[in-house]
C-alpha cells in the first residue's frame, strides 16, 4: 500500500531529503554566483563582497560620473519616435495643412507632385517622414537654405498639419501598406545589381536591403517610400549622405550605407526607384 | 476500446496532419539558406515560414500529441473509463480554434515574429490570441490529468498510482508551470500592446517570462517519449522495467529541474547580472540527472529483455532483441540522438561556452537532434503502438514502419551534423540569405547542401509515416491485444507518499521558481525599460493611429 503520511511534513524522510538538497543547492549557487564569480574582473581589481553581489544582480557598482571630460554630444536629429511624437503627428489637421501647403507649390508642384527632378515629390509621403524633415530643417540638422528658412516659420503643430496634408495627396508616392511584392529573384542570387541591392543588400559590405526600410515590401517608421520619387533627387541625397553633407539620419544608418556605394550604384539605385531616367542594362559601360 | 480512444485518435490526427506541412516548410527553408536555387525565393516568405514551422512543431504538434497520449494513458493505465470526456472535447475544440487562428494569421503575413514572439516585434493580435487559446485549451487537459489521478487515488487508497499515470500527470504539471510564463507574457505584456491598449512594450519582462516556458516546454515535449521508454519499451522488447522507483524519481526530477533554468536561453541578454545567469546555468546542469538515470534504466530493461530471450555474453543480449518491433528500434535510435544532442546541450547551457555558439546553427542543430530526433521518433513509435489499439485495425507492415524510422534517423543526422559544424564556423540561425560569393561563407556551402539532402530525407520519411498510418486506418478490422504497460522487475507494492503524489514537489518547484525568477522578474517593476513596439508587416504606427 501507499504509505499515507503527509508528504509535506518535514519529519518524513523524503521531504527532509528533498528540502535539504534544495537548500544546499541554493547556498552553493548563491555563493558561487554572487560571492565568487562576480568578484573577479578581467583587467581590473577584484571587487569587495558587497559590490560583487550588486554586480551579480546586474546593479552596476560604478554609477558615478566618468572622470574624463566627454566631447560635446552631437545628435543627428531632435526627433525620436516616442508616443508623444507619434501622437502629435497623428493629430495633424490636414485642412490647416492645405492652407500652409500653398507656400510649397512653387517648388514641390501642385498637390506635392514635383515637376523638377531635383525636388522631391511630397504627395503620399508618410506624415512622420515629412514631420521629421521639417523639424530637422528647423533645428539646422539638415541644411538647405530655402527649406531652413521656411521650416523656421512653422511651428511643430504646423509641421504636423502640413505633413497630414501631403501624406493624404494622391498620385505621388505609394501608400505605406507593408504589402508584399511577389517578385521572383529577391535574393543575393539576383543578377541585376540594383535589384540585388534593393532586395537583398550586400552583407559583405554591411549593406542591408534598401527595400527593408524604403519599400517595396517593408517600411520602417521615419524612412520615406522611394518608389516614384525623383531619381535625380535620390541620387543627390545618396551623394550627400556619402560625403557627410547630409547628417540627419538617426544612428548614421544612411551615411554608413551610402559611403559604401559606388557612384554607378547610386545612379542605378536612383534609376530603380525613380522615374524619367533610363535604367542602364547590367553589363553595359555605365555599370562595370 | 476505452472511452478515450476516439479522443486520443482525433488528437493524434491533428498532430500528424500539422506535422507533415511543417516538415515540408522545414525542407524548403533549408533550400532557401543553401546556395541552391529555391522556389519562391523571398526572404519575407522565409521568415513567415520559420514562424509557421516553429509554431506548428513547437506548439501544435506537441501539444496535441501529448494531450492525445495523456487521454490514452489515463484510460489504459488506470484500467477504468476516463472521467471528464466532455470537458476534454471542449479543450480539443478550443485548441483547434486557437491553432486555426494562429496559422491563418501567419499565412496572411501579419505574424512574422517567429514562434518565440521576439518583442518588440509585434504581430497581429489574432496570432497571440490563437496561441493563447491553444495554451488555454491545453490547460483543460492538465486539469483532467490531475483530476483523474486524484480521483483514482481517492478510490484506491492502498495502491500506488501506475507509473504511466504518475508520469503523464508529471508531464501535465510541467506543462502547467511552463505555460504559465507565456500565458502571463501574452496576457500581461504582448496582447495589451497588440490591441493598442499600451503605447510601449517591456521587452525584458516579456523575454524573461517567455524564458520560463522556453526550457520547460522542451521537457513537456520530451516526457511523452520518456513515458514510452519506461512503460512501453520493456513490454515491446519482451522484458520488464528495471526499476519502478527510478522511473518515478526521474519524472519527479524532470518536474523539479526543468523549470527554474530557462534563463540559459538569455545568456546574451543585457537585462540581468552575471550572478543570476550563473545561478540558472548551474541549476540547468541538474537536468542531466533524470536523463542519465533514464538512459541507465532503459538500457538495463533492454538487457533484461535480451537475456530473457537467450542472449549471452557481455553484449550478446543486444543482438537478440526484437529489432523488427518499431518500438524497440525507435528507442535505440532515440537514445543515440539523445546522447549526441545531450552533449551539445551541455555546451549550450554552460555560461561561458554558450557565447561560442549563441544564436548559431549549432543551437538549431541541438534542438532538432533532441526534439526532431530523439523525441519525435518516439512519437512515431507510440503512434505505431497505439494506432492498432485505437482503430482496431492492425499496423500494415511493421517493416515499412521500421524503414520509416531508419529514414528519419539518418535524415536527422545528415541534417544536423552539418549544422553543428557551420554553427561553430559562426553561421547565424534564422537568416534567409547568405552571400555565397564571399569566400568564407562559400566554405559553408557544401555543408549546407548536405543538410538540404537531410531535409529531403526527412520529408520522405514524414510522407511515409502518414502513408503507413492512413493505410492502417483504412485497413481491415481485426482484434488486437489491448495496450499493456511494462511490469517492473519488482512491481511496487508500497510507495512512499512523496513518490505517489506531487504535493511536496510542487512546493519545491514554487520555492525554486521564486529563487530563480523572483528577482529577474521583479526588477522590471522598478526599472523602466519600455520601448515602442515594431509592428510586423502591418501599416506603420502613425497610419494605424490616424
Amino acid at each position: 500500500m501507499a504509505r499515507n503520511q503527509g508528504s509535506l511534513k518535514l519529519n518524513n524522510p523524503w521531504p527532509k531529503i528533498g528540502w535539504g538538497l534544495v537548500a544546499a543547492t541554493m547556498v552553493v549557487t548563491v555563493v558561487l554566483g554572487f560571492g565568487v564569480l562576480s568578484r573577479y574582473q578581467q583587467n581590473a581589481p577584484s571587487l569587495d563582497l558587497w559590490s560583487a553581489i550588486c554586480r551579480g544582480l546586474g546593479i552596476s557598482a560604478d554609477t558615478g560620473p566618468a572622470s574624463e571630460s566627454e566631447p560635446p554630444l552631437r545628435t543627428a536629429t531632435r526627433i525620436s519616435w516616442t508616443s508623444s511624437t507619434l501622437d502629435q503627428i497623428a493629430a495633424g489637421d490636414a485642412q490647416h495643412g492645405a492652407f500652409i501647403a500653398m507656400n510649397c507649390t512653387a517648388c514641390h508642384g501642385q498637390n506635392g507632385v514635383s515637376a523638377s527632378t531635383l525636388i522631391p515629390t511630397l504627395a503620399g509621403m508618410d506624415a512622420a517622414v515629412i514631420y521629421k524633415q521639417l523639424d530637422d530643417y528647423r533645428s539646422g540638422k539638415r541644411l538647405w537654405g530655402v527649406m531652413g528658412a521656411i521650416a523656421q516659420a512653422l511651428s511643430a503643430q504646423d509641421s504636423a498639419d502640413v505633413a497630414a496634408h501631403f501624406s493624404a495627396q494622391p498620385d505621388g508616392l505609394p501608400q505605406l501598406t507593408g504589402r508584399r511584392v511577389p517578385e521572383a529573384g529577391r535574393s543575393l542570387r539576383e543578377s541585376d545589381p540594383a535589384k540585388r541591392l534593393v532586395y537583398a543588400g550586400d552583407p559583405r559590405r554591411g549593406i542591408p536591403p534598401c527595400s527593408a526600410c524604403h519599400g517595396p515590401g517593408g517600411y520602417k517608421l521615419g524612412a520615406p517610400a522611394l518608389q516614384g520619387q525623383q531619381a535625380a533627387y535620390i541620387e543627390r541625397q545618396l551623394g550627400e549622405f556619402a560625403q557627410g553633407i547630409r547628417q540627419n539620419d538617426i544612428f548614421e544608418q544612411m551615411r554608413v550605407i551610402a559611403r559604401q556605394l559606388t557612384p554607378e550604384e547610386m545612379h542605378a539605385l536612383a534609376s530603380f526607384y525613380g522615374k524619367d531616367i533610363g535604367v542602364p542594362k547590367p553589363g553595359s559601360d555605365a555599370w562595370r | 476500446m476505452q472511452n478515450s480512444s476516439r479522443l486520443a485518435l482525433y488528437h493524434y490526427w491533428v498532430a500528424f496532419a500539422a506535422f507533415l506541412p511543417a516538415v515540408l516548410l522545414g525542407a524548403w527553408q533549408m533550400l532557401m539558406r543553401s546556395p541552391l536555387p529555391a522556389p519562391l525565393d523571398d526572404s519575407n516568405a522565409y521568415y513567415a515560414s520559420v514562424t509557421l514551422h516553429g509554431t506548428d512543431m513547437a506548439y501544435v504538434v506537441t501539444t496535441f500529441f501529448a494531450m492525445g497520449f495523456g487521454y490514452a494513458v489515463t484510460a489504459t493505465s488506470l484500467g477504468r473509463p476516463m472521467r471528464g470526456v466532455a470537458a476534454a472535447w471542449i479543450g480539443f475544440a478550443i485548441c483547434l480554434v486557437g491553432t486555426v487562428m494562429a496559422v491563418v494569421t501567419i499565412l496572411s503575413g501579419r505574424a512574422t515574429v517567429l514562434y518565440t514572439f521576439y518583442p518588440p516585434l509585434l504581430a497581429s493580435a489574432w496570432y497571440y490570441l490563437g496561441v493563447l487559446l491553444l495554451f488555454g485549451g491545453s490547460m483543460v487537459w492538465v486539469a483532467l490529468m490531475i483530476y483523474n489521478m486524484a480521483a483514482w487515488k481517492r478510490d484506491n487508497p492502498c495502491r500506488p498510482v501506475p507509473l504511466a499515470m504518475f508520469a503523464i500527470t508529471a508531464t501535465a504539471l510541467v506543462w502547467a508551470w511552463a505555460a504559465s510564463g507565456t500565458i502571463i507574457e501574452l496576457l500581461g505584456v504582448v496582447i495589451p500592446q497588440a490591441l493598442g491598449l499600451t503605447t510601449q512594450i517591456n521587452v525584458g519582462l516579456a523575454r524573461t517570462l517567455f524564458s520560463v516556458t522556453l526550457h520547460a516546454i522542451v521537457y513537456f515535449w520530451l516526457m511523452p517519449a520518456y513515458i514510452a521508454f519506461y512503460t512501453l519499451v520493456p513490454e515491446a522488447a519482451g522484458g520488464r522495467l528495471y526499476s519502478d522507483t527510478m522511473g518515478r524519481l526521474s519524472f519527479i526530477m524532470l518536474l523539479v529541474f526543468s523549470l527554474p533554468v530557462g534563463m540559459h536561453h538569455l545568456f546574451a541578454d543585457p537585462e540581468y547580472g552575471a550572478g543570476l545567469k550563473f545561478l540558472q546555468s548551474f541549476l540547468t546542469f541538474f537536468v542531466t540527472l533524470p536523463t542519465l538515470l533514464t538512459v541507465f534504466s532503459i538500457c538495463a530493461s533492454l538487457e533484461i529483455a535480451g537475456r530473457a530471450r537467450g542472449g549471452r555474453g557481455l553484449l550478446g543480449w543486444i543482438r537478440v532483441l526484437p529489432w523488427q518491433e518499431p518500438m524497440v528500434l525507435a528507442v535505440a535510435l532515440s537514445l543515440v540522438m539523445l546522447g549526441l544532442g545531450g552533449f551539445g546541450g551541455l555546451i549550450n547551457m554552460s555560461y561561458a561556452m554558450n557565447s561560442m555558439i549563441h544564436n548559431t546553427s549549432w543551437v538549431t542543430a541541438h534542438f532538432h537532434l533532441i526534439f526532431g530526433g530523439a523525441v519525435v521518433i518516439m512519437y512515431f513509435a507510440v503512434a505505431y503502438e497505439m494506432w492498432p489499439r485505437i482503430t482496431g485495425r492492425p499496423l500494415r507492415s511493421k517493416s515499412l514502419a521500421c524503414w520509416q524510422l531508419w529514414l528519419w534517423f539518418w535524415g536527422i543526422l545528415i541534417t544536423t551534423i552539418p549544422w553543428h559544424i557551420t554553427g561553430l564556423m559562426g553561421q547565424p540561425r534564422r537568416v534567409a540569405d547568405f552571400d555565397y560569393s564571399d569566400p568564407f561563407v562559400a566554405s559553408m556551402g557544401p555543408l549546407v547542401i548536405i543538410s538540404v539532402i537531410g531535409g529531403a530525407i526527412l520529408l520522405a520519411s514524414a510522407i511515409l509515416l502518414i502513408f503507413i498510418l492512413a493505410r492502417s486506418h483504412f485497413g481491415e478490422r481485426r482484434l488486437e491485444a489491448p495496450l499493456r504497460y511494462a511490469l517492473a522487475v519488482n512491481p511496487p507494492k508500497v510507495v512512499p507518499a512523496s513518490l505517489n503524489g506531487f504535493a511536496l514537489w510542487n512546493t519545491i518547484v514554487l520555492v525554486l521558481m521564486l529563487f530563480a525568477y523572483g528577482y529577474p522578474i521583479g526588477q522590471f517593476f522598478i526599472l523602466k525599460s519600455n520601448v515602442p513596439a515594431y509592428e510586423v508587416a502591418g501599416p506603420p504606427t502613425v497610419e494605424r493611429e490616424r
